[in-house]
């Protein structure tokens, strides 16, 4: 397939603008998704927290810890909370999810801390954790820590999805130009040749009988002020020629 | 059952139970003979009692028969039937079998909830028994008190926790073995009278471990002192698993016994490796770790058993079966040995060789002798409305291992015994003197 010159510097345009376009999209769509499932990921995670921490009362002041440690066992196979605990008055840890045991850096924090928190745990992984008071605190606190690992893979879905579907429109773009841009040259090549065959004939004496003067768009438009230019310069040329002999 | 049969056969037994109060007494009766391939004997006196025929009453079972802790489900099964075959072959309770219905739930709590729910509504089960562990039973408790005007009780459960032992779901329960409570308590006492105060935890990472932290953290708090370490592993761990960094965590606590809340391949994975990384502190176990499991595999290929077992001790709820002097073991050694009762084939998906005799089989002996002295004192046409009252009835009643059981409105436990046994000679025998075993 010939893509002609004349066209290289639209072409080029359209993938520059298809390149914008893609990366735009692809920045835009990290940033609202992120933005969004964090959020959303946050307030589910808030919301979680404060249903344990209402239902804990119950169970602390009246019942035994293995009740908790149910209740908790079955908020924590929810996707995407990697662990909950919970801690009493005095921030002893009453019930808790953590296998091989309770992270140095979350039993050294302040369980009184209730505003969201951003945890790396070494050899465990990244974390947002969310609390929540019990009974406004007297009875103890709820935290709940969301797999930030967990968010990113989701963007990343997303953002893969996202970056399908617009390579996918780039590539059928890029084949559509390429055709429309020889569809437009057609013409071009037909009245160059027709051109180029006038220039031969004319030099022959051959008469002209092309199809191209019948055409009724702009090549057939040029084809016949070609001809009618030609036979012009060939008038002039024969009255120069007729003048010089008279002279 | 294929689950997608016994999920259409739940439906069918839950719409059964919602429509009951619309259908006429023939309709539910023909529906009960449906389910019920004995159905033909269903004795013609107007209302059909669920669970029970003229010749059977069905006892619904959910328990370990798969996975790492399968040991305690199949051990519970043996010793129960041991004592039901040999009351069927004498004639049974009043006339009847006793048949025990049970499914597998793996130790899981959400398959229980299935088990329970297809034993409860479409088996019609005349009543639950022999429920294995802490995270299943707790999960079916609330299904008992859903349905609590059918009269369906859980009888003996092997699990010392205490969401069935207390409000709101104790009074849908009645326990043989003595609570997790009562075996913490007795461990940290023993191991306080040592002097060895520095307690640490080692547990499983759900409800069952949680119920023995409670209890040792009382029980520690109680002398004035707190849990000094904990580390917990995953329900399911094998014993090929890594407890390395368990122990290591409870080294940095540096304890001076350890108190393990799991069953048998984890606590030993973790025996195995605490000895290996020079960890040489008294390890105790709960009854629940299924004592023989756990030394068959400490054993296993060891010529050198002897230094990962001597410092090992675990709490018991039944006496020893080697104790020859108590009459109930004489009678739980001579019936195994009749009967060799083996777990349903159907049910058994690996490889289990069951043990002559155990802590959990005789557990289930016992739980199978007072459940038919239960079943005795309902009468020729019992009725679920009476098991209560049937089991309140039960005062200073001996099942032959100098023990009495009473049980009341307030008191839904048979046994307070708690009984310590260590390792000699390859096998499990009564702890009298901690001072002598672990100064």
């Amino acid at each position: 397939m010939n893509i002609q010159k004349l066209f290289q510097k639209t072409l080029f345009g359209i993938f520059m603008l298809f390149g914008l376009i893609g990366v735009s999209t692809s920045i835009l769509c990290i940033y609202t998704v992120d933005t969004h499932l964090s959020k959303e990921y946050e307030n589910n995670s808030k919301g979680i927290a404060k249903t344990i921490a209402d239902s804990s009362v119950d169970i602390i002041l009246n019942r035994d810890l293995s009740v908790l440690q149910s209740l908790i066992d079955q908020f924590v196979e929810i996707q995407g909370i990697s662990y909950i605990y919970i801690t009493d008055e005095s921030g002893e840890f009453l019930a808790h999810t953590f296998v091989p045991g309770i992270p140095d850096q979350i039993l050294s924090s302040n369980p009184f801390h209730m505003d969201t928190v951003e945890r790396h745990l070494p050899g465990v992984g990244d974390f947002v954790e969310v609390g929540s008071p019990i009974l406004a605190g007297v009875a103890g606190t709820v935290h709940i820590g969301m797999d930030t690992g967990f968010i990113a893979l989701k963007i990343q879905r997303a953002v893969g999805q996202q970056a399908y579907l617009i390579s996918t429109i780039f590539i059928v773009g890029v084949f559509a130009a390429i055709w429309f841009v020889n569809l437009a040259a057609k013409p071009i090549e037909t009245l160059l040749a027709y051109a180029v065959k006038l220039a031969r004939d004319r030099e022959q004496g051959i008469s002209q009988g092309d199809k191209i003067l019948a055409r009724k768009d702009e090549a057939g438009q040029l084809a016949r002020l070609f001809l009618y230019f030609a036979e012009l310069n060939e008038v002039e040329n024969s009255s120069n020629a007729t003048a010089e002999g008279n002279v | 059952m294929c689950a997608m049969s016994r999920r259409t056969l739940l439906r069918s037994g839950l719409g059964g139970y919602l429509l009951a109060p619309w259908l006429s007494s023939s309709v539910i009766a023909a529906q009960a003979g449906r389910n019920n391939p004995a159905g033909e004997n269903i004795p013609d006196t107007g209302a059909v009692a669920a669970g029970l025929t003229s010749g059977e009453i069905v006892l619904g079972m959910s328990a370990a028969f798969s996975g790492p802790s399968r040991g305690l489900g199949i051990e519970l099964y043996r010793g129960a039937t041991a004592y039901f075959t040999e009351i069927n072959q004498r004639g049974g309770v009043r006339g009847r079998d006793v048949v025990l219905k049970t499914y597998d739930d793996g130790y899981q709590p959400d398959p229980c909830v299935e088990n329970t729910m297809t034993l409860m509504l479409q088996d019609r089960v005349f009543t639950l028994f022999g429920y294995v562990g802490t995270p299943t039973v707790a999960r079916i408790l609330p299904i008992l008190k859903k349905f609590q005007d059918q009269k369906t009780y859980l009888f003996f459960p092997f699990t010392g926790a205490q969401p069935q032992r207390e409000p709101p779901y104790g009074e849908f329960a009645f326990n043989l073995r003595a609570s997790y409570l009562q075996e913490t308590a007795g461990l940290v006492d023993n191991f306080m009278a040592l002097n060895r105060r520095r307690i640490a935890v080692f547990y499983q990472a759900d409800a069952y471990g949680r119920s023995g932290w409670a209890g040792v953290r009382k029980a520690a708090k109680a002398h004035g002192e707190m849990i000094a370490g904990e580390a917990t592993y995953k329900r399911g761990t094998k014993f090929s698993g890594s407890m390395r960094m368990q122990v290591e965590i409870l080294q940095k606590a540096k304890p001076e016994a350890v108190i393990c809340i799991g069953s048998y391949a984890a606590c030993a994975a973790f025996l195995r490796d605490a000895v290996d990384l020079g960890l040489r502190v008294p390890i105790a176990n709960l009854s629940f770790v299924g004592s023989e499991n756990l030394l068959k595999m400490v054993k296993q290929g060891r010529s050198d058993s002897r230094r990962y077992t001597d410092l090992l001790v675990n709490s018991q709820v039944v006496p020893s079966y080697h104790d020859t002097s108590i009459a109930a073991v004489r009678e739980y050694r001579e019936l195994i040995r009749q009967h060799n009762p083996q777990a349903p084939r159907e049910l058994l998906k690996e490889e289990y060789t069951p043990f002559p005799y155990s802590f959990v089989s005789l557990e289930g002996f016992l739980n199978a002798k007072l459940m038919v002295e239960l079943l005795q004192r309902l009468g020729d046409h019992p009725q679920r409305s009476d098991l209560e009252s049937a089991a309140f009835s039960i005062k200073n009643f001996d099942l032959g291992i100098g023990e009495k059981i009473s049980f009341a409105a307030s008191r839904r436990q048979g046994l307070q015994r708690v009984y310590y046994t260590i390792v000699e000679d390859d096998r499990f025998i009564t702890l009298d003197n901690w001072e002598q075993r672990f100064s």
